[in-house]
């Protein structure tokens, strides 16, 4: 181990932009903090997939953490739209995008993983579960797929939901 | 830039062998450790057990707060059953997301059994039709276990589980019942 910034500390989480995409105003105060804790001082906050989507192109976020029930637009679509946005001017659509859900069925997880979805986590959510997850996906480089229709981690690997 | 390669030159369990379309390519993706501190990057990055337990306390100095809204929400939830259940599809929108949000945040902030009340209630009304809601039983009893387990939160652990249990049968039975309906 180097003396570089290379631990998951707030010199390191500084450097991040987050974007919240949640439509529960709790839960979207409850990540807020969360982050905030982990040293991360750009967090942008929106409450569906449609306003999430558009936050992404403006903002140009480094990880992206959503729910998956939502409207007008939920966190499944969203991603997979992101995902297809190609370099939608500078915003980086291989970002990392954690999903949040109450939905645990391996019908859910397998349509997140199918969508583009980098790492999902069920609620309840715990600090050790979140924090986990935020550096594993900042810290690891994915093997993306690239055909026809689908551009996104595998949708070949195995997706299990993060449980605390 | 991130580095193409072609499914022949893959290693690993992407690998896709001779059946693999001419037209897909996998693509390393540089992780966003190395996009932000590039060569000063060193993978893996390790956990700081410092910031967990500031995490941790982030949620405690949250759970008061929560308590005060929770305690709203349940109260909410009440009000919303008989309308509901009368057919008002305001209040059924309402009663569910409240249930969701339950479901989503009790227990991550100390409130484990709330949460799987809330969670088998928001089961039961994602498969719920109209003459389930007419009825009612099932979410009223729902209701009353999670107004129960925040009023008395010392309540034995065995307890608890058996209400859930009886929960979950009346669930079952109403399912048979929607059965022999048809």
């Amino acid at each position: 181990m180097n003396g570089g910034p290379t631990s998951a500390d707030p010199d390191f989480f500084g450097h991040l932009k987050v974007l919240i995409v949640e439509d529960s105003v709790e839960m979207r105060n409850l990540l807020t903090a969360l982050l905030e804790t982990m040293g991360v001082a750009d967090i942008v906050q929106t409450r569906d997939g449609k306003s999430g989507l558009a936050a992404f192109a403006r903002h140009k976020p480094d990880i992206i953490i959503t729910d998956g029930a939502m409207m007008p637009m939920d966190g499944y679509e969203m991603t997979r739209a992101i995902r297809a946005a190609g370099d939608a001017e500078g915003a980086n659509p291989d970002v990392p995008i954690l999903m949040i859900s109450g939905h645990v069925g391996r019908d859910k997880v397998t349509h997140a993983r199918d969508q583009g979805v980098t790492d999902y986590i069920a609620k309840p959510l715990s600090a050790d579960t979140l924090y986990k997850a935020i550096v594993a996906a900042v810290s690891k480089p994915i093997h993306f797929v690239e055909k026809p229709g689908y551009r996104g981690p595998s949708p070949r690997r195995s997706l299990d939901a993060r449980r605390s | 830039m991130p580095e193409r390669r072609t499914p022949s030159r893959l290693g690993g369990q992407d690998r896709n062998g001779d059946d693999t379309p001419p037209d897909v390519r996998f693509i390393r993706v540089p992780s966003i450790a190395e996009r932000k501190l590039g060569r000063e990057y060193v993978a893996p990055m390790r956990l700081d057990p410092r910031v967990l337990d500031q995490m941790q306390e982030t949620i405690r100095g949250l759970e008061t707060k929560y308590a005060e809204a929770l305690k709203s929400q349940v109260s909410m939830l009440q009000i919303l059953v008989e309308p509901a259940c009368k057919g008002d599809t305001e209040a059924r929108g309402r009663l569910y997301s409240l249930a969701h949000d339950m479901r989503g945040l009790a227990g991550t902030f100390g409130h484990p059994m709330v949460g799987r009340f809330a969670d088998s209630l928001c089961g039961y009304l994602e498969n719920c039709e109209s003459e389930d809601w007419k009825d009612g039983t099932v979410i009223v009893f729902h209701v009353d276990a999670i107004r129960d387990a925040i009023e008395n939160p010392k309540t034995d652990a065995a307890v608890t589980m058996e209400t859930l249990d009886a929960l979950e049968r009346l669930i079952e039975a109403s399912r048979r019942d929607r059965r022999k309906r048809g």
